[in-house]
């Protein structure tokens, strides 16, 4: 009988500590997951002519997780219209930070510039478990250090939850796996009344017919092993001006190929772009290191510079696509995509021209650093 | 700090010191194992990582927590019992078409869902009465049902090893049919015949039928089996109308499912077996969660990385060696998570042959993990099913099984090609 209390108060006891212990840990790091729902500020360039919200166009999106911030900018001469989005995979600081450089920067001497900086704004408040990504990236600048999130792939499941077993596209009925729900670019041209990633990809696909988009960018990244890398993907409407901006591309000495947009791949922005809007699409994809799955250390220096001494091996043994020494891929990120953007849109249809001045010197000569252009 | 292959040593002697020293529960153990790798990669106590770690596979858990209660709502409901006594009164003159019927009928729930577990605890568990019925030893039983749900799994239409390869290299989930069949049925087959020959003889009806348990259909009729048509109804409902699950999941459909048990059949106390079903699978459940804070660290510091690479600079013959060791040995920590940490690039380095019949092959090495232990889910739950209490004996008879479905995927990647051919455009 005593043997018996004493092994129940013995149980009790472990199962007071346990749970003492998780409380602890939950508030402890509670803290640090809240802090990745903080939107980073941004200053934007005096050009601004207007914010507004996603749900302007998709008014169920108000309130939600997944609304988003449109910078509008207007020139003072005629011309057409162009959207840059970035952060449709929020793990792709490529275009996060691209497009966050060009509100910054941006002059606009003819026609409209509309930037989403965060496309899935609920893909910037997590990251995907397992991968140990950094929270944070932090640039020192002039005016002290400033700290920008590090997202994931896919929507925040706390925002869209639970997924179905298998992913049907509306529309094509193509099959994905359950996950793939959450991921923004499978989810266009989106439902007004779907999903939540549907959502936010129907408000994008009606803000490019409302407006009248000319050409439209969106930002990517993927890992070294992947076949599609360093590449613009462009479709049949955007061909012509794709094809330019490689070859401008290439004179300088930076190394993209040109890929056609798969007419059955479903889902993906510059298909459904072209299949149900008039924009011209662009895709651009660079490697990252930090998203591959034979990189080493993971940490926000492998993010923002992008050495890694796996990725030296894989690139020795064949396994990658790209040239990667000791001082990471050969190419630029943040550089490239930006200055893509740049000569793709203005000399092919002379209409709508965007300037940016450098930003955030420290920032630009670390990623320089890591990324010299292919001779 | 120290080069990936000590931290990894390091990380390896702490696990095995946590369980053989100090008897801790092997979740527990993983995460421990986890703080001293981070330790010894120079990063400290990662507090963030470790949580975030730790919630990696929250959905299996809670598929496998509601499955489970689901299971056991059936069982004390007398729906289980009542299903294989009408199974074994018809089909008992044909043994062997009895056996190949089985088959499918296991391997149904792991075609539809992709889950493994979710197969062993549904027709697995209504499956075994009938199969030790036949005088096939429990063991044995458990690895029929455990290598049937592995096959349901990989089997199509649904196919989430394969998927989640697929999505690795955006490679659209369509012509996977054929080659995940041929990965698939024919093996099933075999390997369930083979293990229940040596027991199956002619089947005395009368003496059998008492073992099967009292007749509940005759007292509660179709009513009893209400739960599994509700079951079966909502995940076809997702299926062919997936709008209706953005409110539905499958954990939800599980729990409405044990929740109708309790008012269909024979009376009996819903939370007390629903705390001895959750009791039983919380050990899985534990090494689940630390697992995830396990590999999150292993990806931290830099040792997934080295995994991966070296796996890659293996010279051709064995790249094989490899894929068969590797890819069912991470799987036994996670199925998926092998699927997307090697299946992917393991695919990328089989460049040249088909990649949809390499992709079929590779989601088999993947499957094969769940059958390793010390977690080998699929034997560990089938263990629970046909009540035998050392899974290990389970995995045991599912190793050579294991090795010819390994030796059968590697034929299939290097006859990728001519298989190829057989794909319909
Ligand atoms: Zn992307």
């Amino acid at each position: 009988m005593a043997r018996t209390s004493f092994h129940a108060s013995r149980q009790a006891l472990t199962a007071g500590a346990t749970l003492l212990v998780v409380a602890l840990v939950v508030t402890f790091s509670s803290r640090g997951f809240l802090q990745q729902h903080e939107v980073e500020v941004l200053h934007p360039s005096p050009a601004l002519t207007r914010v507004f919200k996603l749900s302007e166009i998709n008014p169920r999106l108000a309130g939600s997780p997944g609304d988003t911030d449109v910078y509008l900018y207007e020139g003072p001469g005629e011309g057409g219209t162009l959207l840059i989005i970035g952060g449709a995979h929020a793990s792709e600081i490529a275009g996060t930070m691209t497009v966050a450089l060009l509100v910054e920067t941006l002059k606009v001497d003819a026609g409209r510039v509309f930037l989403i900086p965060h496309a899935n704004a609920s893909a910037m408040t997590h990251d995907e478990p397992q991968e140990a990504h950094p929270r944070h990236l932090v640039f020192q600048t002039a005016g002290g250090p400033r700290k920008f999130r590090f997202g994931a792939r896919f929507t925040n499941p706390v925002h869209q939850w639970p997924d179905p077993i298998t992913y049907v596209q509306p529309g094509s009925g193509t099959m994905l796996a359950g996950a793939e729900t959450r991921n923004l670019n499978r989810a266009f041209p989106g439902v007004e009344d779907g999903y939540l990633t549907e959502r936010v990809a129907w408000a994008i696909t009606q803000l490019i017919i409302r407006e009248n988009i000319d050409l439209s960018f969106d930002i990517h990244e993927s890992s070294p092993e992947y076949p599609v890398i360093n590449a613009i993907v462009a479709s049949e409407t955007s061909q012509d001006v794709a094809s330019f901006a490689t070859i401008s591309l290439q004179s300088e000495g930076w190394e993209f190929a040109l890929e056609p947009s798969p007419p059955n791949f479903h889902g993906l922005s510059h298909r459904e772009w072209t299949d149900h809007t008039k924009t011209r699409p662009i895709l651009l994809e660079t490697a990252s290191p930090v998203m591959g799955r034979l990189r080493g250390r993971t940490d926000a220096d492998l993010a923002v510079i992008g050495k890694d001494v796996q990725y030296m091996k894989a690139a020795r043994i064949g396994a990658i696509n790209v040239p990667f020494d000791e001082n990471g891929i050969r190419s630029t990120r943040t550089g490239s995509p930006s200055s893509t953007a740049w000569r793709a849109t203005w000399p092919p249809s002379r209409r709508s021209s965007a300037r940016s001045t450098n930003w955030c010197p420290t920032a630009s000569s670390r990623w320089a650093a890591g990324r010299r252009p292919a001779s | 700090m120290l080069a990936p292959l000590w931290i990894l040593l390091i990380m390896l002697a702490v696990f095995v010191a946590c369980i053989v020293l100090l008897r801790m529960p092997n979740g527990l153990a993983l995460i421990l194992a986890g703080v001293a790798g981070s330790l010894a990669g120079g990063q400290g106590v990662p507090v963030h990582h470790l949580v975030e770690g730790a919630f990696a596979y929250i959905d299996p858990i809670m598929l496998i927590a509601s499955a489970m209660v689901f299971m056991a709502s059936l069982e004390d409901s007398g729906a289980l019992g009542s299903i294989s006594r009408s199974l074994m009164i018809g089909l008992h003159r044909q043994p062997v078409l009895l056996i190949m019927g089985m088959t499918i009928f296991i391997m149904f729930p792991g075609m539809i869902t992709g889950q493994s577990t979710a197969t062993v605890l549904t027709t697995g568990a209504i499956a075994a009465p009938v199969l030790i019925a036949l005088g096939i030893p429990r063991a044995k039983v458990g690895a029929m049902i455990a290598m049937s749900a592995v096959y349901g799994m990989i089997a199509p239409p649904i196919s989430l090893p394969t998927m989640i390869i697929g999505s690795g290299v955006d490679m659209p989930y369509t012509g996977f049919e054929l080659p995940l069949l041929i990965a698939t049925l024919p093996l099933a087959f075999g390997v369930n015949l083979a293990l229940a020959w040596p027991h199956l003889r002619r089947i005395d009806l009368q003496a059998v039928l008492p073992e099967l348990g009292e007749d509940h259909a005759a007292r509660y009729g179709f009513r009893l089996f209400l739960p599994l048509v509700l079951v079966a109804g909502l995940l076809a409902a997702i299926r062919l109308v997936p709008q209706v699950s953005v409110s539905i999941g499958v954990v939800l459909v599980f729990v409405i499912g044990a929740l109708a048990g309790a008012v269909t059949g024979r009376r009996f106390n819903l939370a007390s077996s629903a705390r001895r079903s959750l009791r039983q699978a919380l050990p899985v459940m534990g090494i689940l969660v630390g697992v995830g804070a396990f590999i999150q660290i292993l990806t931290l510091v830099g040792v997934r990385g080295m995994m991966v690479v070296d796996a890659l600079a293996l010279p051709s013959f064995w790249k094989f060696v490899g894929v068969s060791l590797l890819m069912p040995l991470f799987g036994a920590v996670s199925c998926f998570g092998s699927a997307s940490v090697l299946g992917v690039p393991f695919l990328l380095s089989f460049l040249g042959h088909n990649e949809i019949v390499v992709g079929a092959a590779l989601s088999m090495f993947a499957g094969l993990g769940d059958l390793v232990p010390p977690t080998a889910l699929a034997s560990f739950m089938a263990a629970q099913v046909v009540g035998e209490p050392r899974y290990l004996r389970v995995a045991k008879y599912t190793a050579l099984p294991g090795i010819i479905t390994a030796l059968w995927a590697i034929g299939m990647i290097l006859l990728a090609n001519p298989i190829a051919k057989l794909i319909p455009r």
